[in-house]
């Protein structure tokens, strides 16, 4: 698993699943399963500008982005 | 629209006339309403042999998907009482609810096998568990690709009455227990041909859903849609809400409708105004679910279309829905009303006597017609306090001015006591968005040793150079002193219920914790 990939399951998994990371695959859909809601989305885009200096924008808050650990990694590589 | 007495007789009215046309668009799938009443009448055959009969309740624990819309209008073809349930239920309301509604069935997808586990569902044995692409066994499980194939042409007609009850839908209210809202075909059907009437909703409608079928406004875009053989598109992802206005594009949607923190969201972080000419096709946006502030119906009909039309509306679960609504042409002169009442319903402003107040003062406004429900489930004392021969009490405090329109001006039960005035939060909350400082606003009363309580603004703030400090100077100049909030907190996000509604138990939690 990559760095950054790692950083955003740590940070998913203290947030919103309380440090427990059972059922939490790479391609598992945050709102799917019920991890994530919208108020989490702008938790998690904050998280991001934040971690890694990245402007997130309006546009680019489609699940293609940010529905999983691995659309995450994939889209923070673009960005970067 | 034919008039029509049951609410499943809305499916199978539009699944004769529009058997090939697409009912509902969920991802990648699309069923046809000829799809949809089929595989209902399956369903309903399936649960009418396993002994379910008229006034069973079947308990809907589904997001919003196909199989959701199959299962409502099966259970209803069968008599049963559909009583859909919060998708983020917690297994002890789960349990207290199971108990009181004593159900013949359960539909449900894999989702929520977490939650059934964690409600003991093998010590309360249903009778009927029905599982969408189930991964756990709990025994005595019906798959649902078992029971639901290829559908067939009719279901079970039992006899049943516009006065049977069809829904029990279950509130949220800011204390207290859930309550079990009461709803008879006839209420629902009443309300569905009203909203249809004054949207002048046709069969070449196509409404986004993003509200969930669980709370009663989502509920009534499925029965008002399918009432005119319109489309229901469902995302279940307005958290990435880029996704949804695309969608919204592809799909040449015609209708949208949300709770004010839905407009919030969309204004705040979303391409909305980029792409405000691509929506060629949006008629219309609705808005309900509780009080939006005069700046963000502005900012909101500043940002559509020229053609698209926002209506503001007013209603209750226990109105089966709606109550009243603004026309749109009454916009601009009246944005800050929520209108007149819908086609069927009278509404009155009481005073605490039952007398109708003059006309510009202040009472609760009361409702009636043939939408309003018929009590609480299993609560005659509760039934008791907002039913009586004036009608439905709403709570909610408001007055009716001279062009008729009416105003609400916060809950009968939401006043906080500071000091020796009684405030309104909601006015306070309006201040706050007047400031142009803030995204959304919860204004909360909280428990002071010299004041009794003190007034805490939790807000999102819209620009990260805006501090509590200069929201508090600009709302000085817009609110009296001893309106003004003792302190104002700013946070990433309000905490918000499966409705989507800010939920003010919640906030107050946040203000007691970080003390």
């Amino acid at each position: 698993m990559s760095d950054n990939k790692t950083l955003i399951k740590d940070f998913i998994v203290e947030n919103f699943l309380f440090g427990n990371a059972d059922g939490l695959e790479d391609g598992t859909s945050f709102l799917e399963e019920g991890i994530i809601d919208s108020t989490g989305v702008l938790e998690l885009v904050g998280f991001l500008e934040e971690e890694f200096g990245i402007s997130v924008e309006d546009e680019e808050l489609v699940p293609e982005n940010l529905d999983s650990l691995n659309n995450l990694e994939a889209y923070i590589k673009r960005k970067m | 629209m034919q008039a029509t007495a049951l609410v499943h007789q809305y499916l199978e009215q539009s699944a004769a006339r529009y058997p090939a046309k697409t009912a509902v668009v969920h991802d990648d799938v699309r069923a046809t309403y000829a799809q949809i009443e089929h595989q209902a009448n399956e369903l309903a055959w399936f649960l009418t042999d396993n002994r379910v009969s008229v006034g069973d309740r079947v308990i809907l624990l589904s997001g919003n998907c196909i199989e959701y819309v199959i299962g409502y209008y099966a259970a209803l073809k069968a008599g049963a009482v559909v009583v859909p349930f919060s998708t983020d239920i917690k297994p002890d309301s789960f349990t207290a609810l199971y108990e009181e509604l004593a159900p013949k069935a359960i539909i449900t997808s894999f989702r929520f096998e977490r939650l059934l586990k964690a409600a003991r569902i093998d010590a309360l044995q249903p009778e009927l568990l029905i599982v969408k692409a189930p991964k756990a066994n709990f025994g005595n499980q019906h798959a649902w690709d078992d029971v639901v194939t290829e559908g067939r042409p009719q279901g079970p007609s039992p006899a049943l009455s516009p006065d049977a009850l069809a829904s029990i839908i279950y509130t949220s209210g800011s204390t207290g227990n859930p309550k079990g809202v009461m709803l008879t075909h006839g209420n629902i059907t009443a309300n569905t041909a009203s909203i249809c009437q004054y949207l002048a909703l046709t069969a070449d409608d196509i409404q986004m859903v993003v509200l969930p079928f669980f709370y009663v406004m989502g509920k009534s875009l499925l029965n008002t849609h399918m009432a005119v053989g319109g489309t229901v598109v469902l995302n279940n992802k307005f958290a990435f809400p880029a996704g949804v206005l695309n969608q919204m594009v592809a799909e040449q949607v015609t209708g949208f409708s949300g709770v004010p923190s839905t407009y919030a969201h969309l204004l705040h972080r979303s391409p909305l105004r980029k792409m405000r000419d691509q929506f060629e096709t949006l008629r219309y946006c609705s808005q309900a679910g509780g009080h939006m502030s005069r700046q963000l119906k502005q900012e909101l009909a500043r940002t559509l279309p020229a053609h698209t039309d926002l209506i503001i509306m007013y209603g209750a679960t226990e109105a089966s829905a709606r109550l009243t609504y603004l026309h749109p042409d009454d916009f601009d002169a009246k944005m800050t009303s929520i209108g007149k009442p819908i086609p069927g319903v009278t509404l009155r402003v009481l005073d605490s006597r039952g007398n109708v107040v003059a006309q510009g003062e202040k009472g609760e406004l009361v409702a009636s017609g043939a939408n309003i429900m018929q009590g609480y489930w299993q609560a005659p004392g509760a039934t008791r306090t907002v039913l009586d021969a004036n009608g439905y009490h709403t709570g909610d405090m408001g007055y009716q001015d001279a062009d008729g329109f009416f105003f609400v001006n916060g809950r009968k039960d939401n006043l906080v006591k500071v000091g020796g005035h009684r405030i309104n939060p909601q006015e306070v909350e309006d201040a706050i968005d007047g400031t142009g400082l803030s995204v959304e606003a919860a204004v909360i009363g909280v428990p002071d040793p010299l004041l009794g309580n003190k007034l805490v603004g939790l807000v999102v703030a819209k620009e990260t150079q805006a501090s509590p400090t200069l929201l508090m100077q600009r709302l000085a100049d817009k609110l009296p002193k001893y309106k003004l909030p003792a302190e104002i907190r700013f946070a990433r996000t309000l905490p918000k219920k499966a409705n989507s509604k800010v939920d003010r138990f919640k906030c107050a939690a946040i203000i007691a914790e970080k003390k």
